[in-house]
């Protein structure tokens, strides 16, 4: 488990699970926390066999305490470790959210550079899976407007692996938001590297495919629609430029601009709702830095500003889809 | 017959005398109860077949082998009171105020067709199909909407009744909590509001040994958690969460209280969760869970435990006992012949309403953000 099999195709899960045995294997301070990742292995098994590996000690099953979770693992960290706190589904995270904004995300400021909390805090995180209000939230912009914290969102397995290994390495709290409909699509396995060489570094964007007419610039599941919507783009004669963030917190802007001085035109894609979410962050960042460069209004496809609901038709309404994402990036073309 | 320790000790555990308002019960009243605990069994069973065969898609959280909690608490309500329920109560929704008739449309219970609307993910449900499982609720009828979010909807039990005491009311609310759920902080925070307001809230613990994938004693220090009330000042009871009258004696205790004004109560009703967390859990719980642990913990099925105690009252005959043998089976191992017509004809009325009813229509996914009429 502990070492990438050469040659296999892994999915997103076994890339989250190889970053944790890597991580608890090479550095004995690591730690975890959170409900049912122990004797069950977590609610979807990313850290199955963790406990029996490493032991009650280090893999802590705790109460149905959010609160407290992250509360214990702060002071863990202020005491030497490296905890790595997992919400069982990124919703129930605001019931955790007091510790993390005030206590966690603020110790390096308020004891000016004395403490640094080595914090990830992981989870399943976003829709597409019926899993109705409070089982698909996206809830990032609540702390990416929250300093000190840092998030990342990875799309394939080899960024699950590389992104929550440097999550651990990186001295801030860490946030993961992990694609829980990605976790056991098999059609994106692909081969894992082992231990450093799996590093993906934070704040690093990447590009997925590349195009002339249009830049779209996503993360997490919505990657693969934009990927289809650009197959769309391209029997109506645009090439589409994806570009996958990876990274919120910091955010690569520079790749994305790098991608404007060659397309002019901006379309971002993310499933959380609409109303101060990132998708209006990279707006408005490319507003001020790439507004001579635009020849159309950049525009967001994002959730409506609704809850998730559940049933099929309800969802579908309300997230982003690739025909939502091909006839906003055919406007912004045609403009 | 007591021959091997398990049934010497079951027979232990049996010995048992009506306390001060099931004493009071009538040979009807028994009859009703026994009715009402086949009718829960039912239900979780038929949608466990229901799924099974194609016809129903969702998580289930059985309450099997725990309906004697939510019978016998709710038996005793006012048509006015609040109930509260979570997950593992979906009967719930539909057996408030029973006694007022289980087909009367005016009473402070959902229809037992807009609950399966709500399973089976339809239009018909109260919530309208927007969340899933138990998360509906109705203020016309009393209940509290059910959210996800575990003990997260105490406080808003101590609101209502807070509003109905200011509005000269004496309606009590139930809230029923799983034991794993009562270490979130705001258990904490919503009970002691109650108590130093003296809000008539009784809070219910269905200690049924496991939360999810973690035992008891991961959740919290004590052997009987009832007496966590010593710290906040209130009644703490301890129920057998096997024996639908146990459950009505203690609540109803805790019920007076409440309604007289002394405040708030616990009462925690032991029991065992027969199977997974939900349905999509079964396979595992049947490894983190050793067999014996879970063979003990179902060993008195609800059902079985009312009927020794009616023959013993004289209120059934063995032979009427044996009658509709439902008890001690999984959902693959009954059919319909095990339970009372009553029951079945009951419960398949609210599927066949469930099934014919529509989907939203898809723009619904945008409505209700706001109210827009004032
Ligand atoms: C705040 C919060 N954290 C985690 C969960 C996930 N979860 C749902 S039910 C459950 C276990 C509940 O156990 P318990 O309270 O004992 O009730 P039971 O299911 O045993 O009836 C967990 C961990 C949740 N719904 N809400
Ligand atoms: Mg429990």
């Amino acid at each position: 488990m502990s070492v990438a099999e050469p040659g296999l195709k892994k999915n997103y899960l076994t890339g989250l699970k190889e970053a944790i045995f890597e991580e608890f294997e090479s550095d004995p301070n690591v730690i975890a926390i959170g409900e049912d990742i122990g004797f069950l292995g977590g609610a979807f098994g990313v850290t199955e066999g963790l406990k029996e590996k490493f032991g009650p000690d280090r893999v802590i099953d705790a109460p149905i305490s959010e609160a407290a979770i992250v509360g214990v693992a702060c002071g863990m960290c202020l005491n030497g470790k490296k905890a790595m706190v997992e919400m069982q589904f990124i919703d129930f995270i605001s019931t955790g959210f007091d510790q993390i904004v005030n206590m966690t995300a603020t110790y390096h400021y308020r004891t000016a550079g004395e403490v640094a909390i080595n914090m990830v805090i992981r989870g399943p995180a976003g829709g597409y899976g019926g899993g109705a209000l409070y089982h698909s939230q996206m809830n990032e912009a609540w702390f990416a407007n929250s300093p000190g914290l840092k998030i990342v969102c990875p799309s394939t397995p080899a960024d699950a692996k590389g992104l929550l290994k440097a999550a651990f390495r990186d001295p801030n709290p860490v946030m993961v938001y992990e694609m829980k409909e990605l976790y056991r699509q098999n059609k994106i396995s692909e081969v894992l590297k082992a231990n450093d060489e799996a590093l993906v570094p934070l704040g690093k964007g990447v590009v997925r495919r590349e195009g002339e007419d249009v830049t779209i610039v996503t993360y997490g599941n919505n990657v693969y629609h934009c990927l289809q919507a650009a197959d769309n783009l391209m029997s109506e004669g645009f090439s589409a430029e994806v570009i996958d963030i990876r990274s919120l917190v910091p955010l690569d802007e520079d790749i994305i601009l790098e991608s404007l001085k060659k397309t002019n035109r901006l379309v971002v894609v993310n499933e959380a709702p609409m109303t101060c979410g990132f998708a209006g962050e990279i707006v408005a960042r490319m507003s001020d830095r790439a507004f001579d460069l635009l020849d159309a209004p950049p525009v967001r496809v994002t959730r409506l500003d609704t809850p998730v609901p559940w049933v099929k038709p309800l969802e579908s309404f309300v997230l982003p889809s690739v025909n939502k994402i091909t006839e906003a990036a055919l406007r912004v073309c045609r403009y | 017959m007591a021959t091997t320790e398990a049934d010497q000790r079951k027979t232990k555990q049996e010995s048992f005398e009506l306390g001060a308002f099931s004493s009071k019960l009538s040979k009807s009243d028994f009859q009703e109860l026994l009715l009402q605990l086949y009718l829960a069994r039912y239900f979780d069973v038929r949608l466990i077949k229901e799924k099974k065969r194609g016809r129903l898609t969702g998580t289930l959280y059985s309450s099997h082998n725990q309906e004697a909690i939510i019978v016998g608490s709710l038996f005793g309500l006012k048509p006015t009171d609040w109930i509260s329920p979570i997950h593992r109560d979906m009967p719930a929704f539909f057996m408030k105020d029973f006694r007022a008739g289980w087909r009367n449309p005016d009473r402070m219970g959902m229809s037992v067709g807009t609950v399966c609307a709500q399973v089976w993910g339809r239009v018909d449900s109260p919530g309208r199909a927007r969340d899933n499982w138990s998360h509906i609720g109705s203020s016309a009828k009393r209940i509290i909407h059910s959210t996800s979010m575990l003990a997260g909807t105490i406080p808003a039990a101590a609101g209502v009744v807070y509003a109905d005491r200011l509005d000269g009311g004496d309606a009590v609310v139930l809230t029923y909590n799983g034991e794993g759920s009562t270490a979130q902080g705001v258990f904490h925070e919503a009970v002691n509001f109650a108590a130093v307001h003296k809000l008539p809230v009784v809070t219910i613990i269905e200690n049924n040994q496991w939360a999810y994938g973690t035992p008891t004693y991961l959740e919290f220090s004590m052997d009987d958690f009832a007496r966590r009330a010593d710290g906040y000042g209130i009644p703490g009871l301890v129920a057998d969460g096997q024996n639908v009258l146990d459950v009505y004696d203690k609540v109803m205790e805790a019920v007076a209280w409440a309604r007289s004004g002394k405040g708030p109560s616990i009462v925690e009703c032991k029991t065992f969760r027969a199977y997974g967390h939900g349905d999509h859990d079964d396979d595992r719980a049947a490894k983190y869970r050793p067999k014996e642990e879970v063979d003990e913990g179902r060993a008195r099925d609800p059902i079985a435990v009312m009927k020794r105690i009616m023959v013993a009252e004289g209120h059934m005959t063995q032979k009427e006992a044996a009658n509709w043998v439902a008890e001690g089976k999984g959902a693959s191992e009954v059919s319909n012949d095990d339970f009372p017509p009553e029951v079945v004809q009951y419960l398949s009325e609210g599927i066949e309403f469930a099934v014919n009813s529509p989907l939203p229509e898809a723009e619904e996914g945008g409505m209700w953000v706001y109210r827009e009429d004032n």
